[in-house]
């Protein structure tokens, strides 16, 4: 079992101020467990990897654009089309279901790197403390491992204003 | 709905919540009575098809040239209608506007169910429907395969990307409310909204996560929305045909869609915020930010009616003139005459303030407005078929009863669909609601 205080607030201010105050105290490795996307969420300097979600879409969407290509280009020339004297490889007519497929594959990637992102950044948190959450009910768990008395004392201080807190 | 002032004051959050999901807890006689029907109209619409399916295309009024109809302009319809909601969805989401939290959800769904309804009318219209398949790119003994030079097979891919983009997108954002429902709603809706929540918890880091994830799909969806319909309008633009040939079409039906989908929004959205007592947080100020888009829109196809028939006047092409003149004076002139009143003259009202706070009379508008835009549809698609180059050719197209019949199940299916997934999932966003209600509370009560 994780050495942890977990720390239930009634309201997004109050954590959202228990977490000014553990900052204070140079206390960064507090998380957030809540409902909806309140200001205290944003006060936690852990944002996750979301760097790579940018990156994830780009090449998705390059692999959508290089299938459509492939698609399009070498079955028009496999199959004999019949198209009237002009070109087997069109790059105009081409340009829309390539446009299509780079904006789906885009889409899919991105929504699986949410995914499986999110479920690498939640395995950060012990589930009891994710199952302490209700919408009017918000959570703050600050990690103990390796701390002092006095600053387990400072960290109790700072969360002070929870309805409960729980090792 | 636990809809005290006491206990909202005592709890704004829970009462937040309770408000948001009344859509899926509360069940009264209209919500039956309007899903009883949109069923019936479902149940109608499907025995006409399976007339057609029966005896063939003959039951239409199709005939050559007009191979294109009533099915066809529904089609375009639906498309027109899926293609605003996302569309204002994801541009609420980029300008911060608060109208989102209220109606970003219900237009995404809107999109969806429209999308949905769009697509079987191809699919119909084809006559041999069990055969649709041959329009996608797979390997087979037939030595068949799509011409990638065709609009026709752009539609197929454009549609494909656009249905799945645009649950993904509903999808993406629901994710937060699916957890909560999967911890308050119990019985056999529990396993369900626990596997689609997909073990989201709500922990800092997958906020952020998907805080930064929204805005790169809002970003994707916004062009695949443009491009879905531009598409559509180049099955008719592509061609040589008077009337269709023309550069403007794609801006032209892009504004259109725009057009009918916020009239099909304040449709949707005012008969939700009667029904459940949502007025709280579908705002009067909400319905006059979507007349005032719905009247520029008006002006917009105003202007493009406008120049359609300047052009058509004006560069010398004696087909062209000609079809625009039999359009404004020959026998689809009360359909025309009908257009113009719907989309041109009637929306002018919302210059009123006073009109655009009232509900009732947006809801007459919108109504208005949706048979305009589906009559317009019918016009360009038929009267272009009916009068071109060749006047040997030319024939009047009447839809026959039962294809009116399936365009009116199309309308049904459209409701009982919307009205089906009201029921399941939320129809407004409980966290961005909750997100937004406390941002407002400001250093109220918790402070």
């Amino acid at each position: 079992m994780r050495e942890e205080l977990v720390a239930v607030f009634a309201d997004p201010d109050g954590a959202a101020r228990a977490l000014r105050a553990l900052h204070e105290d140079q206390v960064t490795t507090a998380r957030v467990v809540s409902s909806a996307p309140f200001p205290a969420v944003h006060q936690t300097g852990r944002p996750g990897p979301w760097r790579a979600l940018g990156w994830i879409a780009l090449v998705g969407g390059l692999t959508g654009l290089s299938c459509a290509m492939a698609l399009e280009v070498a079955t028009s020339r496999s199959m004999d089309l019949i198209v009237g004297g002009k070109p087997i490889v069109s790059w105009t007519a081409f340009g829309v279901v390539m446009f299509e497929l780079t904006m789906l594959f885009a889409g899919l990637s991105n929504f699986a790197a949410l995914v499986i992102l999110s479920a690498f950044t939640r395995r950060t948190v012990s589930r009891r403390a994710r199952g302490e959450v209700t919408t009017d009910r918000l959570v703050v768990i600050v990690p103990l491992e390796g701390c002092s008395a006095d600053r387990e004392a400072a960290i109790r201080r700072a969360l002070s204003g929870a309805v409960e807190v729980r090792p | 709905m636990i809809d005290t002032p006491a206990a909202a004051a005592a709890n704004p959050i829970s009462q937040i919540e309770r408000d948001t999901l009344a859509t899926m807890t509360r069940t009264s006689w209209r919500y039956w009575l309007g899903l009883g029907a949109a069923a019936s109209l479902v149940v109608l619409g499907g025995w006409a098809w399976s007339t057609m399916l029966r005896q063939g295309l003959v039951v239409t009024g199709l005939n050559s040239p007009v191979m294109w109809g009533s099915l066809i302009t529904t089609f375009v319809f639906f498309i027109g209608v899926s293609h605003s909601g996302t569309l204002i969805s994801a541009i609420l989401f980029f300008t911060r506007s608060p109208l989102r939290a209220a109606v970003g959800r219900s237009a995404e769904k809107m999109t969806l169910v429209a999308i949905l309804t769009a697509g079987l009318y191809p699919v119909i219209h084809i006559g041999r429907s069990w055969l649709f398949f041959f329009v996608l790119p797979y390997p087979n003994q037939r030595g068949l395969w799509p011409n990638f030079r065709s609009p026709l097979t752009w539609d197929v891919f454009a549609i494909c990307s656009y249905v799945t983009v645009s649950a993904l997108f509903v999808y993406m954002g629901m994710l937060p409310d699916l957890a909560l429902l999967a911890r308050r709603i119990g019985g056999w809706r529990r396993p369900l909204y626990r596997a689609l929540s997909l073990g989201f918890s709500g922990t800092d880091g997958e906020w952020c996560l998907l805080e930064r994830a929204y805005p790169i799909f809002a970003g994707i969806v916004i062009p695949l929305a443009i491009s879905v319909h531009s598409v559509v309008s180049w099955d008719f633009a592509m061609t040589l045909m008077p009337g269709w040939h023309s550069a403007i079409f794609a801006p032209y039906f892009v504004a259109g869609a725009i057009f009918s989908g916020i009239a099909m929004a304040i449709l949707l959205l005012g008969g939700l915020r009667r029904g459940y007592h949502l007025g709280r947080y579908i705002k009067e100020a909400h319905f006059e930010l979507l007349s005032k888009l719905m009247l520029a829109m008006s002006l917009v196809m105003t202007f493009v009616y406008a120049t359609e028939f300047f052009m058509a006047f004006y560069r010398g092409d004696s087909t062209e003139a000609e079809l625009f003149r039999w359009r404004a004076t020959g026998a689809y002139a009360p359909i025309f005459w009908l257009v113009v009143v719907c989309n041109s003259v009637v929306p002018l009202v919302c210059f009123w303030k006073r009109a655009r706070r009232s509900l009732p009379v947006l809801i007459v508008v919108s109504v208005v407005v949706t048979i305009g835009m589906w009559f317009e549809r019918f016009l360009f698609i038929v009267t272009t078929l009916a009068h071109n180059f060749d006047p040997f050719a030319w024939r009047l197209y009447v839809p026959t009863l039962r294809e009116l019949a399936i365009c009116l199940g199309g309308f049904g299916w459209f409701v009982m669909l919307f009205l089906l997934l009201i029921k399941i999932f939320p129809s407004m966003s409980v966290a961005e609601t909750m997100e937004g209600e406390h941002a407002s509370l400001g250093e109220g009560p918790h402070a």
